[in-house]
């Protein structure tokens, strides 16, 4: 059975996902596996149990109503994942939204409704609406009907993919509707790739070499990103070589800062984050070091812009 | 504690009867001071009264009928308290509904005075505790590190200023009209001024009151000498003339403007002692020490003042009501605070006079008119009466302005500073001849204004009186100087001088405060004169009424960034440019919080029902905070009442009764706990119901006081520039303007809608709880059931979430509320509008009520204006598009949308204005009427509440109005912390 695409979020006036003003819906699923992934919650497909224990008022009503005692105060996560059987009653229960289902089934038709409301910004600002989540190119069709109703009504379309795609798939069903492509590459090296994201970085660096080998004549515009992880991505060999690559196939780059903000994330759906609590992973970016990291692509000719 | 009170009380008459030091204070000018306060517990175990008559102090265990104050505590520990705490919190005392005041709060006032008389170095020493205090207490709650990194944050938005280009069809002579070159280093003399007005303490001046009560004294206020009743217009006239003949005409230290509203410099505080003014007596041995804006005031000024203010103690507009409408319920509804609060007891102001006609006519000019109209031989007594007090008046303007003109040519005498003499030898030239000829040239015309300016200060009340359409008033002025200067050189020094000359008059606009009690700055945080100027917009022929003035305007709003001039702008999206919408919010950003953002297309749909004349529309500016006034031609009293709808649905939920009040007020609309209501329309009734109770209350008073400012204060200068009184030979205060209306703002709008929405759902439509079961909730404050409050603010889709129905409800609420006002008449025969912004009073009030359905706790502040609650939704868009799609039509009396944008560190400028011009054009685009912003974070503001001292500058605005952050009370300041803020 071909599995529903699930919705994360909606998110409207983001001003960091593209030029102007923008809405993002977040797709639910990803190929990767990175272990600073900010989105954790993106990661499987299927639906999921979210618990926020800032929210609880502990009334119990959900320990009371599940009939599968999956939920206990003494279980370290509150909700025992091994025991749930996703029926959410628990969270038609709950007063207090502390228990949430992660992913919603919505239709194309439903999304772009949404979306529209918030047209009027995209027109005053140049913005639009932004592809996000999890890996949107995962669900490559339904991600295509969006798009496709988004340009019948003069959307500005942008996609944010982690590159691990179908490439014959993605020029066909995303190329045709799709304005900007921002396209994130993480470690240059393969090996350290599967260590850190989980699979091989051979697809994603081919596909890219294949769509800046017809950007130039292309109605879209393809921007690469780096996130900068403390100790992982923003290594000086890790950074020089993807200078490397990217020389004479981008003149542009974007780099993106790193904020601990998401460190709450795992827990809340019930996963133990890999990285120990590294002192450096609690930090913001040292805006010092930024200028350093730009100057390892400006070197190489490649300007680091924001958007 | 009878006994105690007795023995206090005898002590207190002791010391009066016998120390010389205190006796002097029993007697005045009039004579004896005679009048007696009562006390009492509201369980009738305590009664005690105190009686000054002719020079001696007696004390009774009894309280006569003819007392003119009686206090009636609430319990013995309120009694108790009153010896605790200083004269300033007093008020507080029934603001607490911990004492009720029966009769004359002047008499209060009085006594007041004497205690601290008694008391007064204590109260100092408390004061001073209080200040130390506060400020340990607030860097431990709210200190937190990197300050300075944050601190430099907006300072440092100064830098990288945008470059504009010049594109708007009428700014003619500036090729940057964003005048990025200039900085406020640039002009030494304003930033002497800007410092002195940070730096210096404002002081009490006595100026005016004592120069009036004198003239009174001499010549009889409600009798003349001969024993004739006064014609009221004429009277105030010749003690108006009187007091402009003979006040000190001064001119700042090296200012370009000449004329001041008082005689204290920087800053003098002014005394109406027919409105406000004897709300300031009890604090007199205080108010030099107290927490929040403090006033300087001599000994001898407190004697002074306490003699002048005796005279005055029947004759305000608040006791002219009591009196002729022995205690009428509206009044004791308004001395309660909590539910509506009808400005006519401190003034009308409110209004935009015609100013075009002083620079274009001048005063010679005026005079003329009036003339002509009195020579009509239809004209009625009355008529010729108030004619001949216009003329009176400005004569009295004219004699200012030649004493001004003397005393400059004085100083330019004896100064040694040759470019500062020709400086002054300008000032006696100018001063000779504006205000009485027409003005010609710019310095003529800002001067011209000024003195006018003050002149209109010195009839009344400088609360809301507003300054208008500078930009157009001055843009002619300019135009002409700048014809007859040739080279670019010259041309480049002039654009300098008149930015230098705007900053004179902004700096000008500084020089005077409006006098606030100490309960005061709790209801009214902050606030100053609110002197509203208007930029942009079109011309009464509809062209594009963006123009050089326009921007040099704008720049010294950003380089001075003060809180008054309260500068607030049109943009109307078909005719003014993208090239001014960016330039507002650069400025927004660099201030943090101005100017004010007005849609003029919208705002002219909520006045199209009135039928006014396109023309007329067209030349819109705000007055006080938002509300629209049609320049120079109508009385709008566009703050008359503030209205507190959440007073209302407490009332409903509590079958007439108010919680905090304790007070069976309003009518029997049904007990919930008797299961009264088994419909939503069913409790929606009771709401509208109790609300139109009030309304029609308010309603009432407005038009008492109004009477009693025809009695006691025709404003005959203020009549003389305003269209249509000269041409009807009628006073303003009695209809003379060519229209004429009455504004209200209704506060807690988003708070009563959400409210609404979650009974509704959550009661009847879901049946999820017992109406019952939410009643007792909210009666404990939500602390029985986390459960209940839990769902109630998760389960019901608020005002601002983007959800129809709640939006629908809103949209029901501000057309029942409008459709009440609308039934009525005010006293000059127009219309009452109905407003919905709250200057401060969404913090007051909020403070004074208890919980409610939507969640809110008791205590806490409502939104400010309309705007949605912070847990609405996620998406700013939302809200925007919400409160964009409220019907005009029933907020004839503006809004005020509140928008907190916290800019990240990393932010880029130029993003971060682009997407605010993005925010107001669609907003404006989808109906919306008025937007306002604050950019700073909350990180900023937390620092600014642990260091004070480094933040004296820091402006913010509240809710129509700009404050400096650090003069708020704390109610106020952590309303503004905890305000959502939108990141960007």
């Amino acid at each position: 059975m071909k599995e529903e695409t699930l919705i994360l979020e909606i998110k409207g006036n983001s001003l960091e996902d593209g030029p102007g003003i923008r809405t993002v819906v977040f797709l639910k699923g990803c190929p990767l596996a990175c272990i600073w992934c900010h989105n954790p919650e993106g990661r499987k497909p299927g639906p999921e149990i979210s618990f926020d224990k800032t929210k609880c008022i502990g009334c119990s009503s959900c320990v009371d109503i599940c009939p599968s005692g999956a939920i206990s105060d003494s279980h370290r996560f509150f909700v025992d994942r091994k025991k749930c059987t996703l029926c959410f009653l628990c969270v038609d229960a709950c007063p207090s939204t502390a228990l949430e289902s992660v992913g919603q089934v919505m239709t194309v038709a439903t999304i772009a409704e949404k979306v529209l409301r918030d047209k009027p910004f995209f027109d005053s600002s140049g913005g639009g609406i932004t592809l996000s989540g999890g890996e949107p190119a995962l669900h490559m069709e339904f991600t295509s009907a969006l798009l496709k109703i988004f340009k019948q009504h003069k959307i500005h379309t942008l996609i944010e993919t982690c590159g691990h795609f179908n490439y014959d798939k993605f020029t066909a069903l995303i190329l045709p509707f799709i304005d900007v492509i921002y396209y994130d590459l993480k470690l240059f090296d393969e090996k350290e790739h599967k260590k850190y994201c989980g699979t091989s970085n051979t697809f994603i660096l081919d596909n890219f070499i294949k769509l800046t080998n017809i950007a130039d004549n292309a109605a879209w515009r393809i921007l690469p990103r780096i996130p900068l992880v403390p100790g992982i991505t923003d290594r000086e060999n890790n950074l020089n070589a993807l200078a490397d690559f990217l020389q004479h196939k981008a003149k542009q780059v974007s780099l993106l800062h790193y904020n601990p903000l998401w460190l709450g994330k795992n827990s809340k759906i019930g996963i133990d984050y890999e990285l120990s609590c590294s002192k450096k992973m609690k930090q913001w970016i040292n805006p010092e070091r930024i200028k350093f990291y730009e100057s390892i692509f400006e070197k190489k000719g490649i300007k680091v812009v924001s958007k | 504690m009878n006994f105690i009170t007795h023995l206090l009380l005898k002590t207190m008459a002791f010391m009066f009867n016998t120390r010389p030091s205190l006796k002097k204070y029993l007697r005045t000018t009039d004579g004896w001071v005679n009048f007696s306060v009562g006390l009492k517990l509201e369980n009738g175990k305590l009664e005690q009264s105190i009686t000054f008559r002719n020079g001696k102090v007696s004390v009774s265990g009894k309280i006569a009928n003819d007392t003119d104050v009686v206090m009636r505590f609430v319990n013995k520990e309120t009694l108790k308290e009153m010896l605790k705490i200083t004269p300033n919190e007093i008020l507080g005392l029934i603001l607490h509904n911990k004492m009720v005041l029966e009769g004359n709060i002047a008499y209060l006032q009085l006594f007041n005075f004497y205690l601290s008389l008694l008391l007064g170095k204590k109260h100092q020493r408390m004061l001073a505790k209080k200040i130390k205090e506060d400020a340990v207490s607030r860097k431990k709650e709210f200190d937190t590190s990197g300050h300075k990194a944050r601190g430099r944050e907006i300072a440092d938005r100064n830098k990288n200023r945008l470059r504009g280009v010049r594109t708007d069809e009428y700014v003619r002579y500036l090729e940057d009209p964003y005048l990025s070159e200039y900085s406020i280093n640039n002009f030494p003399r304003i930033k002497k001024f800007l410092d002195d007005h940070f730096t210096i303490k404002p002081e009490i001046c006595t100026e005016r009151p004592r120069l009036l009560t004198q003239w009174y004294r001499k010549n009889g206020f409600e009798s003349d000498a001969e024993g004739k009743l006064w014609q009221p217009e004429l009277r105030a006239a010749l003690a108006y003339r009187y007091l402009m003949e003979n006040r000190k005409p001064i001119i700042h230290c090296n200012d370009l403007i000449a004329g001041t509203s008082t005689s204290k410099e920087p800053t003098g505080v002014i005394i109406y002692p027919d409105a406000q003014g004897t709300m300031i007596w009890g604090e007199l041995g205080s108010v030099d020490k107290r927490v929040l804006n403090p006033y300087t005031i001599s000994k001898e000024d407190t004697f002074v003042l306490h003699d002048i203010l005796t005279f005055w103690t029947k004759r305000n507009f608040r006791e002219y009501v009591r009196d002729k409408y022995c205690n009428p319920l509206c009044l004791s509804i308004d001395e309660r605070w909590v539910y509506y609060f009808v400005w006519k007891s401190v003034g009308i102001s409110h209004t935009i006079p015609d100013f075009p006609k002083v620079l274009n006519k001048g005063i010679n000019g005026i005079m003329e008119e009036i003339d002509t109209r009195l020579s009509d031989k239809k004209n009625t007594e009355a008529n010729i009466i108030s004619l001949t007090a216009m003329k009176i008046s400005l004569e009295g303007v004219l004699a200012y302005a030649k004493n001004l003109s003397s005393e400059a040519s004085v100083l330019a005498s004896s100064e040694q500073n040759q470019v500062r003499k020709k400086e002054l030898e300008m000032l006696a030239k100018i001063c000779a001849k504006v205000p009485a000829e027409p003005s010609e040239t710019l310095d003529e015309a800002l001067n011209a204004l000024w003195i006018t300016w003050v002149a209109l200060h010195m009839e009344n009340t400088n609360t809301g009186l507003s300054i208008g359409r500078l930009d157009q008033w001055l843009q002619p002025y300019f135009v002409k100087d700048m014809e007859k200067i040739s080279t670019e050189t010259e041309k480049r020094n002039y654009i300098a001088h008149a930015i230098e000359l705007v900053a004179c008059f902004f700096m000008r606009g500084t020089d005077h405060l409006p006098l606030v009690p100490d309960i005061g700055n709790y209801l009214f945080g902050g606030s100053s004169s609110d002197q509203a100027i208007t930029l942009g917009g079109v011309t009464p022929e509809g062209k594009d009424g963006v123009n050089d003035m326009t921007y040099i305007i704008l720049k010294v709003t950003e380089m001075l960034s003060i809180r008054d001039p309260n500068v607030n702008a049109r943009f109307n999206i078909e005719k003014n440019s993208d090239t001014y919408l960016k330039r507002l919010c650069e400025v927004n950003y660099i201030t943090v919080a101005t100017p004010s953002m007005h849609s003029d297309e919208n705002v002219a749909a909520s006045l199209a029902p009135h039928g006014y004349k396109i023309e007329d529309v067209r030349d819109w500016a705000a007055t006080g905070c938002v509300e629209p006034t049609l320049c120079g031609r109508h009385m709008g009293h566009t703050g008359s009442i503030l209205m507190n709808m959440v007073a209302a649905l407490e009332m409903a939920l509590n079958n007439g009764s108010h919680p905090s009040m304790d007070w069976n007020l309003g009518p029997s609309t049904g007990s919930i706990e008797k299961g009264s209501f088994t419909t939503f329309e069913e409790f929606y009734s009771a709401y509208t119901a109790q609300q139109k109770f009030l309304i029609d209350r308010a309603v009432e008073l407005n038009n008492m006081l109004a009477e009693a400012h025809t009695v006691l204060r025709p404003t005959p200068l203020l009549s003389s520039l305003i269209n249509g009184s000269i041409e009807k030979g009628i006073d303003v205060t009695k209809g003379g303007a060519m229209y004429n209306t009455s504004g209200s703002s209704n506060i807690g709008l988003a708070d009563v809608t959400d409210s609404l929405m979650v009974i509704k759902k959550l009661v009847f439509d879901d049946k999820i709880i017992s109406f019952t079961e939410l009643k007792k909730a909210v009666d404990t404050n939500f602390t029985g059931d986390p459960k209940i409050l839990a769902l109630v603010q998760n389960r019901v889709p608020l005002f601002g979430s983007g959800n129809s129905e709640s939006l629908a409800l809103a949209n029901r609420i501000t057309e029942f509320i409008h459709g009440c006002y609308n039934h009525h008449t005010n006293y000059r025969g127009g219309k009452y509008t109905a407003g919905f912004w709250s200057m401060s009073q969404h913090v007051a009030y909020g403070s004074l009520s208890g919980a409610l359905p939507s969640g809110r706790r008791a205590g806490k502040a409502f939104t400010p204006g309309l705007t949605p609650q912070p847990s609405a939704s996620k998406n700013f868009l939302d809200n925007i598009m919400d409160v964009a799609r409220l019907n005009p039509q029933h907020m004839d009396n503006n809004i005020a949308f509140n928008v907190k944008l916290m800019p990240g560190l990393a932010g880029k400028r130029e993003d971060t204005i682009d997407a605010m011009c993005s925010y107001v054009k669609t907003y404006f685009q989808q109906g919306g009427m008025q937007m306002q912003f604050n950019v700073v974070t909350s990180e900023v503001l937390k620092d600014a509440m642990a260091h004070p001292e480094n933040y004296r500058n820091l402006l913010v605005r509240i809710s129509g109005y700009n404050a400096y952050f650090v003069t708020l009370n704390r109610d106020m300041q952590i309303e503004l912390i905890e305000r959502t803020g939108y990141g960007i």
